[in-house]
């Protein structure tokens, strides 16, 4: 690079530095979230604040789930500036509130939150810790099954499957094969390689519907849940999918995208394959239903930290606006998140979509069931998936109940270690 | 005292940079290193002093020595394809500088390296696809059997020493290239009036000339082999509902540890022990590849 | 077969062998740029099309209208920059002074210089996340710079290609003549070290444009972005918009193109110029 480049790049270069320097105004408020496409949420609900605080600037600032959580990390630990509603999955936050990093509720919304018509007490407990109300709920991620209409029907099987021996008898209905008799769809997709813990969240919402958990709580302790006959059966039914009757197999395609290709004709996920198959398979005919016994529930709730007394009431306001009923509809209709507020009527987005009603439409008896708030639930899941992505790969597991019980006897050891290491393992 | 004139120059014109470095790295740095010792989730005040006991831990920790033979299996692999793929191709595109196509080929070898990893790995995910993909088709068009590429332990190592080899390809022939360009003209004209052949005065003068240069690649390779983390991330996650196997890296552990598992300590403990193994092994690489004048 | 002819045709051949090596290393781009004309329906497909059957702009129209794309490249240009910059500078002098003064605290210095590159920068990031919160740098530019003022294999770069292509025997001469040290370094090295210094702008340069894990943890601001934390923007928590992203890396793959093109240019012609070696 010659000199009179670089010497003119210099002298611009240093205009930039200082024209670069962006801070938001002390009496702005910042929302970070961790969902990208909520955006125009948020930004609807500082609308509907613009009457209460004309001179309020919100600022939205949403970003991938595993960044948002490093920036939230990096930012509570050395202070916010701003004043910052933090959107955060409940078991996340915990960690914070426990090391004094964000401070409990003002009064009106602690009362917001625990008048019992607005949330039910499941919502309200994940927002509270010894007592206090720290965050406001505002909508989860939660499984239902998916399943392909015309595929069923090619099979001769009348509406979807309602017993955990249904699912397998399904499956192996459903899956359909080569000439070397080499599944090419598979009956019921089954999520067996990837990255993180989810593996294990996963194989957790089939141990459910068997009455199973995979951690037991005792007080405030916990330990390993599944070295039983419950996780037994969990277990067994995947390793009969994947190595004995091969209705499915890791190189299969999977998930939400095989579905849509018509690859797979059932499977468990959240709400958000409903806006993604409008979109990418607006023509795939398919309907949702209940599980079992229950699902997985994981409520997001916000929070707020940071910036002067002033901003920090206009966030918590922004929090509780964002609960407004309009605004859940909204975003029930066109994010596919579901709202966590009771009584507000969905009916209209339902009749629309009908596959939002297995979401929201739900029997009395419906057993939720949540991620623990303990520091190291992450490297639990992420060690036992380890150790179930090895699982599914052993042929010799086929039929073989003894060696599966071993198999979990072992990860429960290691995830009672863990527990141990932090101080909470129950005896 | 010629000398210590030198000497001061030496240390004066050095010290400008050597405080930035302070400042950025080495500060940081030996924090997190003292952070080794200690127990620390992050967020709270305190930080217990623990000695060794991450040490300890790390020894019988699975995922971790998982995560420290893959890291080294795929730093390995890149190095030994990138050297001499990249020597080899920067002395052809040297050789047809004057061709109208060089700048193509500069370009093309480079781009790899600058383009963002989460799009681009579609298509390898595709190129890896076991019942679909370009690779297995050519293999079993030559004969062989289609094999589960993303899935099998050892073949998804392998698919990540293609990808890293793919972005570091360029920056190798970048160097190289201009190496190359250095090269003493006048004894290349001496070897040719001499009779040498392009090749031969390519392994006989060309390769011993630039071992400074293969040093630096060599050890370049090596420690961003050390380091790799975006490719194992992208091939396994699930984009196009096509999973792979998430192949454990050092890197993708020491995060885990830090801002999942809330153990910056132990991540810590990690980073010390993956800069011992590569400062040995770039001790050893300075040794072997010592270039004219013992340097 | 004439001497001339034979060496036409060993060009020719080695020109079809390095087009087709070109070819296969840009095949992955070239289905990314086809994904970016790609409906959500056509992405779905799996093989994915080369060509788009049903070709559309809304990918590219929306990445330009509704993010601030060309924001975030102008982020990216100016940090990249003052970067390259920075660590050209810094290298240079740093590179020939531990090249050619080997004294033993001048080595223990570049094994400590080389040493910091081997810990991933994810690592200890989080302490410099402290220090430059700490003086207030979060959001701007030179927060940005903090991380990516040197460069340690700049430095050793600087070093290799002192140590091989300048001879001792000529600065010697140099300082024979009575030229002081500095005056050495500026007519004498950095002529010689020309290509060598544009090879490392050009790497210096697409380091920072490629950067994500500091910039993503330093800049909060939308506005502020890089072009590599804005593209994370479109990968939401169970999905990505692959799309969308494609167009996205399409269009930024244009600037990256020039700007190399460009800076190459620099030290291809500035070779061929200077001519005589020895």
């Amino acid at each position: 690079m010659n000199k009179s480049i670089r010497s003119r790049a210099l002298t611009s270069a240093a205009g930039l530095l200082l024209a670069g320097t962006l801070t938001a105004n002390a009496e702005d408020i910042v929302i970070w979230g961790g969902f990208p496409e909520l955006t125009e949420y948020y930004e609807r609900v500082a609308e509907s604040l613009s009457g209460k605080y004309p001179d309020l600037n919100v600022v939205v600032e949403p970003i991938g789930l595993r960044d948002h959580e490093k920036r939230v990390a990096l930012g509570l630990s050395s202070g916010l500036d701003n004043a910052t509603v933090l959107e955060l999955i409940g078991s996340t936050a915990n960690r914070y509130i426990v090391n004094d990093l964000i401070q409990p509720a003002p009064d009106n919304v602690s009362a917001f939150v625990k008048d019992d018509s607005n949330f039910e007490a499941f919502f309200q407990e994940t927002a509270t810790v010894g007592g206090l109300v720290y965050g406001v709920p505002v909508f989860r991620g939660q499984g239902a099954l998916f399943y392909n209409t015309d595929m069923l029907a090619a099979a001769g099987l009348e509406g979807p499957p309602t017993t955990m021996d249904e699912y397998d008898e399904y499956a192996a209905k459903l899956t359909q094969r080569d000439s070397d008799g080499n599944p090419t769809v598979s009956g019921w997709s089954l999520r067996l390689s990837g990255g993180g813990g989810g593996i294990a969240e996963k194989f957790w919402i089939n141990l459910h519907q068997y009455g199973g958990t995979l951690l037991e709580q005792d007080g405030d302790k916990y330990r390993a849940g599944y070295a039983n006959e419950k996780g037994l059966a969990a277990l067994r039914q995947y390793v009969n999918a994947v190595s004995g009757l091969k209705t499915v197999t890791v190189e299969m395609p999977a998930d939400a995208a095989a579905f849509q290709r018509e690859q797979t004709a059932m499977f468990i996920r959240e709400s958000w394959v409903i806006g993604d198959t409008a979109k990418k398979a607006p023509d795939l005919n398919y309907k949702t239903a209940v599980l079992p016994r229950g699902s997985i529930a994981l409520p997001v709730n916000l929070y707020v930290s940071g910036g002067s007394e002033k901003a920090q009431a206009a966030a918590w306001d922004f929090a509780v606006a964002a609960n407004q009923p309009e605004h859940l509809v909204w975003m029930l209709d066109n994010v596919g998140w579901l709202p966590n507020r009771s009584g507000v009527d969905y009916s209209g987005v339902v009749a629309a979509k009908p596959q939002f009603g297995a979401f929201v439409d739900l029997p009395e008896d419906y057993v939720f069931f949540t991620l623990p708030s303990i520091e190291p639930i992450n490297e639990i899941l992420t060690r036992f998936a380890a150790q179930l992505v090895d699982a599914y790969a052993d042929e010799s597991l086929v039929g073989n109940d003894a060696a599966m019980l071993e198999v979990l006897k072992a990860s429960a050891e290691e995830t009672n270690t863990i527990l141990k290491r932090a101080g909470i393992l129950a005896d | 005292m010629l000398r210590r004139k030198r000497f001061w120059f030496a240390i004066m014109a050095i010290l400008p940079t050597f405080a930035i470095f302070g400042w950025v790295r080495l500060f940081p740095i030996i924090e997190t290193l003292r952070l080794s010792m200690h127990e620390w989730n992050l967020l709270s005040k305190n930080k217990p002093f623990v000695g060794v006991q991450n040490f300890v831990e790390l020894f019988g920790d699975n995922q971790f020595l998982d995560a420290l033979t893959n890291t080294a299996i795929i730093a390995f692999g890149a190095m030994a394809v990138t050297i001499p793929m990249s020597l080899v191709l920067a002395a052809v595109i040297y050789h047809r500088t004057r061709s109208r196509f060089s700048g193509f080929y500069e370009t093309a070898v480079f781009i790899p390296h600058v383009v963002s990893l989460v799009p681009a790995a579609m298509a390898w995910k595709w190129i890896f696809d076991a019942k679909l993909g370009p690779l297995n088709a050519m293999i079993v068009g030559l004969g062989g059997d289609a094999l589960p590429w993303l899935f099998d332990p050892v073949l998804s190592v392998i698919c990540i020493i293609f990808l890293v080899s793919w972005q570091t390809l360029g920056y190798g022939v970048l160097i190289y290239l201009v190496g190359f360009r250095n090269l003493p003209k006048s004894v290349f004209e001496a070897a040719q009036l001499d009779g040498a052949s392009g090749v031969q005065s390519f392994l006989y003068m060309s390769v011993p000339l630039l071992k400074p240069i293969t040093l630096y690649v060599s050890v370049v390779t090596l420690i961003s082999g050390f380091n790799v983390y975006a490719q194992a991330y992208v091939l396994a996650s699930d984009t196009q509902g096509a999973p792979g196997r998430q192949v454990r890296v050092l890197v993708l552990d020491m995060l885990e540890n830090s801002f999942q598992n809330f153990r910056v300590g132990y991540a810590a403990a990690e980073a010390v022990i993956l800069l011992t193994i590569v400062l040995m092994l770039t001790m050893i690489q300075f040794g072997l590849l010592r270039g004219k004048g013992g340097r | 077969m004439s001497a001339k002819a034979r060496v036409r045709r060993t060009n020719f051949m080695l020109d079809i062998a390095l087009f087709i090596i070109c070819i296969l290393l840009l095949t992955p781009l070239i289905l990314l740029i086809a994904n970016g004309f790609k409906t959500p329906q056509e992405m779905l497909v799996w093989p994915p099309t080369l060509f788009p059957k049903d070709p559309t702009l809304q990918n590219f129209q929306k990445v330009f209208t509704e993010t601030p794309l060309l924001r975030w490249m102008f982020n990216s240009f100016a940090f990249a920059i003052l970067s390259t910059v920075a660590i050209v500078s810094t290298s240079a002098l740093a590179g020939y002074i531990i090249g050619k003064f080997p004294f033993r605290s001048v080595n223990v210095i570049f094994v400590l210089f080389l040493a910091t590159a081997i810990i991933p920068f994810e690592v200890y990031m989080i302490p410099l996340y402290f220090q430059v919160k700490a003086l207030g740098f979060l959001n701007s530019i030179g927060g940005l710079l903090v991380g990516y003022l040197v460069m340690s294999f700049g430095i050793f770069l600087i070093r290799q290609n002192v140590i091989a292509s300048i001879p001792d025997e000529l600065l010697e001469a140099a300082r024979i003549d009575g030229g002081g040290e500095l005056w050495i370094f500026w007519h004498v090295v950095l002529p010689l070290l020309r290509g060598p210094l544009a090879a490392l702008a050009v790497l210096a340069f697409f380091q920072a444009w490629t950067a994500f894990a500091w910039p993503i943890v330093v800049t909060t601001r939308k506005t502020s972005f890089t072009i590599e934390v804005g593209l994370a923007n479109f990968q939401s928590a169970y999905t990505i918009d692959l799309s969308l992203l494609s167009a996205a890396s399409a269009a930024v793959m244009v600037p990256s193109v020039i700007a190399f093109v460009l800076l190459r240019r620099n030290f291809v012609e500035g070779i061929a110029a200077s001519g005589m070696k020895e």
